[in-house]
């Protein structure tokens, strides 16, 4: 059977990818979880009848499940746009083989159907259903019911998974179906308009007249056909490259950084692979929001004299996209190393530039987390204070360890959740470079003041900052030490 | 067997293929020459279906190619890497098409057998997956494959490309062998300009999308060939 070939296809396709082995401890745990969560559902949905007759006295416990499938509907939508897996295939292969494409577009399309997780919710409904909708209502209705919720389940898949093929998941996605939410219990709070009694006549109407359920079973399939429409009219592969957004030009003229020679020369290139990229622009979304913790921190009253914590908080602040960048160094030019390397470009200059770039994410820290300054002069200091230990002890420890990555960054992945070239030995090291001046700040501030302490490490900064040519010289030789090392992992990498 | 009609592409408002007329009966061998750009892989992915037209139409067989199926199956085909199945083995991916093409599993340890000089024991039984293998070797697995179902109408992107040398001398045998005892109607482009002389009886030669030449191979092709692109 070719389905069976297809099948099989699929799933050795998952098993001979990338990383496959190492996402499986994750898996085992999350099965554990699914395995918890299915019990705890067991064991509430044998209870939901007492649980909601005892909640409201105006509707029966049936009108109140009704009342909240419409809710399911937005939030199962909204929930499955982001977690759902999106099946895709790469078409291609198959496109010059004598099978038919519509063969294998249903095959993706009718695929997510058979996915277990999909039908989680029957762990609460089946008893729900055996224990209450069955001695009250019969048979017949119950039949209903649980198939009214089965088609519910196909046609949230079906409509999401149209959805995500013509939206893609970013940031405006998001903030969009965030406040479609948000706005949604905010009407039914102030009962302004209450889509609990509407989903009650309406759940009820589906339930419990028999014809209802075509006209669900109707919705299901009208959600199927828009997807192969989607097919349809994207029939050639080259449509879906169109549609990808197209940020490629993006600093095509930084001729101002020639000025500053070869270290200019590299900085330009990097600045543009920063931004050209979605997995670093990412990286920097993610850090702006990390940016905004420091509101928590400074305006709690709570930590105003633990130093050490605030210490913490402006180092972070300071330096965020250089520790989240940090383990990126030298791994990002993984794919291209070996031209590098051959390139009229000495390893002293390399890395100067790499030190430029990290002093210029330091001084965008800076500045962008300025508006910190309004709880206080204290953290102007403090802010100051960090920076220059930033710039005179962090950046040289962080260009010092990324030569110490044998794995290469490939820039070109851009899933969500993409793990792809990091470890937790990033961690590892992370923790003592940030734990170590916030020891010494705590340390120095229980026996003298806290200025004492700020101006010991600005002080430590400022001699790195002054030796920069003597380090810089340390980091060269660790990196040709290591060269080759680095340079067979990264080509082993690709 | 191919019928071209009034074939045109346009990307960003330039023609990268104008083509008003090209028939190719059934049985011959079929050369397409030019320099990089002429259009020989965007002439060869809309004969398959692949990209659509801006306006014309192809026929294989009578059969309108765009939205339909049914030329695959006497249709055989490589032109690039993107075509493998990259995460199978070579033996699995031969035993997918063999089923496609209702090919049993002798016939396809026959056709095997038949392959192993060409693969010079480097595919079969190697356990390796399509994508962990050479460029070459890659070129030679997509090459047979598009051979194994028997085709009437074969399609090879710059075959040569990428082959050793014995392999490419092995890939010319197999070309006119096919040609002159199956009558398969054979398309291959190429830049080694002796190569598609001893092999194909018709060479047509692209220039930006357009049919500059069509020549009838004789022993003065290969000359005027190269003083063609001499220039």
């Amino acid at each position: 059977m070719l389905v069976l070939n297809l099948i099989t296809q699929q799933w050795k396709k998952n098993i001979r990818g990338e990383g496959f082995y190492k996402s499986l401890v994750v898996d085992a745990l999350l099965v554990l979880l699914a395995i918890c969560i299915a019990v705890v559902f067991l064991f509430v949905g044998y209870s939901l009848e007492d649980l909601l007759t005892k909640l409201s006295a105006q509707y029966t416990p049936m009108q109140q499940f009704n009342g909240a499938m419409i809710y399911s509907v937005f939030f199962g939508i909204t929930f499955r746009f982001f977690m759902q897996h999106l099946s895709t295939i790469n078409l291609t292969p198959y496109l010059i083989l004598p099978i038919k494409r519509s063969f294998v577009i249903h095959f993706i399309l009718i695929k997510p159907v058979f996915n277990p997780l999909n039908y989680f919710l029957f762990f609460l409904v089946m008893p729900f259903t055996y224990n209450y909708v069955l001695p009250t209502f019969g048979m017949a209705v119950s039949v209903r019911f649980v198939l009214s919720l089965v088609f519910l389940t196909w046609f949230n898949s079906f409509f999401t998974s149209f959805l995500k093929r013509i939206f893609t998941v970013g940031f405006f996605s998001i903030l969009i179906l965030s406040a479609f939410l948000v706005s949604i219990i905010y009407l039914e709070y102030i009962h302004y308009y209450s889509f609990f009694h509407l989903s009650v006549k309406l759940f009820s109407f589906l339930i419990f007249k028999p014809f209802a359920l075509l006209l669900q079973f109707g919705l299901v399939c009208i959600a199927f056909g828009l997807n192969k429409l989607f097919f349809a009219r994207n029939y050639y592969p080259e449509r879906f490259k169109e549609r990808k957004v197209d940020n490629r030009m993006l600093f095509a003229d930084l001729g101002f950084l020639n000025r500053f020679g070869v270290v200019g020369a590299i900085m330009s290139v990097n600045i543009r692979m920063l931004f050209r990229h979605k997995r670093t622009l990412s990286v920097m979304y993610i850090s702006a929001f990390f940016l905004l913790y420091g509101i928590a921190f400074y305006s709690n009253d709570l930590f105003k004299d633990s130093v050490g914590l605030l210490y913490l908080v402006a180092m972070c602040n300071t330096g965020m996209l250089m520790f989240m960048f940090g383990q990126w160094f030298l791994s990002w030019d993984g794919s291209h190393f070996d031209n590098l390397m051959t390139q009229n470009i000495s390893i002293r200059s390399y890395i100067n530039a790499n030190y430029m770039l990290i002093f210029l994410f330091n001084i965008v820290c800076f500045v962008i987390t300025s508006p910190y300054f309004f709880f206080g002069i204290k953290i102007f200091y403090l802010h100051m204070s960090a920076f220059v230990f930033n710039i005179g002890v962090n950046a040289y420890l962080i260009l010092y360890i990324s030569t110490f990555k044998t794995r290469p960054i490939k820039l070109l992945n851009t899933s969500a959740s993409n793990y792809q070239g990091s470890s937790y030995k990033h961690l590892k090291i992370i923790l003592p470079i940030l734990l170590l001046p916030v020891g010494i700040v705590y340390l120095i501030s229980t026996f003298a003041n806290m200025w004492i302490s700020l101006w010991v490490l600005t002080f430590i900064g400022l001699v790195g900052i002054m030796l920069r040519e003597q380090i810089i010289t340390l980091c060269v030789n660790q990196f040709n030490k290591r060269k080759f090392v680095i340079a067979s992992g990264f080509r082993e990498g690709e | 067997m191919l019928h071209v009609k009034n074939l045109i592409k346009t990307y960003n408002g330039i023609n990268v293929i104008n083509i008003p007329e090209l028939i190719i009966p059934q049985g011959e061998c079929f050369g397409l020459v030019g320099n990089n750009g002429a259009g020989k892989t965007t002439l060869f992915r809309l004969m398959l279906d692949l990209i659509e037209p801006s306006i014309g139409q192809v026929f294989i067989d009578g059969q309108c190619v765009t939205r339909n199926d049914k030329w695959k199956s006497i249709t055989g085909s490589f032109l690039d890497e993107g075509f493998l199945i990259e995460f199978l083995t070579p033996e699995e991916y031969f035993s997918f098409v063999a089923k496609l093409h209702k090919k049993s599993k002798d016939e396809l340890s026959a056709f095997l057998n038949q392959m192993k000089d060409f693969f010079n024991g480097e595919i079969l039984e190697t356990k390796k997956l399509l994508r962990d293998f050479s460029k070459g070797n890659q070129k030679k697995i997509g090459i047979a494959a598009a051979l194994l179902g028997n085709p009437r109408l074969l399609i090879l992107d710059e075959p040569f490309t990428g082959l050793d040398p014995s392999s490419q001398i092995r890939l010319k045998r197999f070309l006119v062998d096919f040609q002159s005892q199956l009558q398969t109607t054979i398309l291959v482009s190429s830049h080694y300009l002796s190569h598609v002389t001893e092999v194909c009886q018709r060479i047509v030669v692209l220039e930006k999308g357009e049919m500059v030449k069509d020549l009838k191979t004789n022993e003065d092709t290969l000359r005027e060939l190269k003083a063609y692109f001499e220039i």
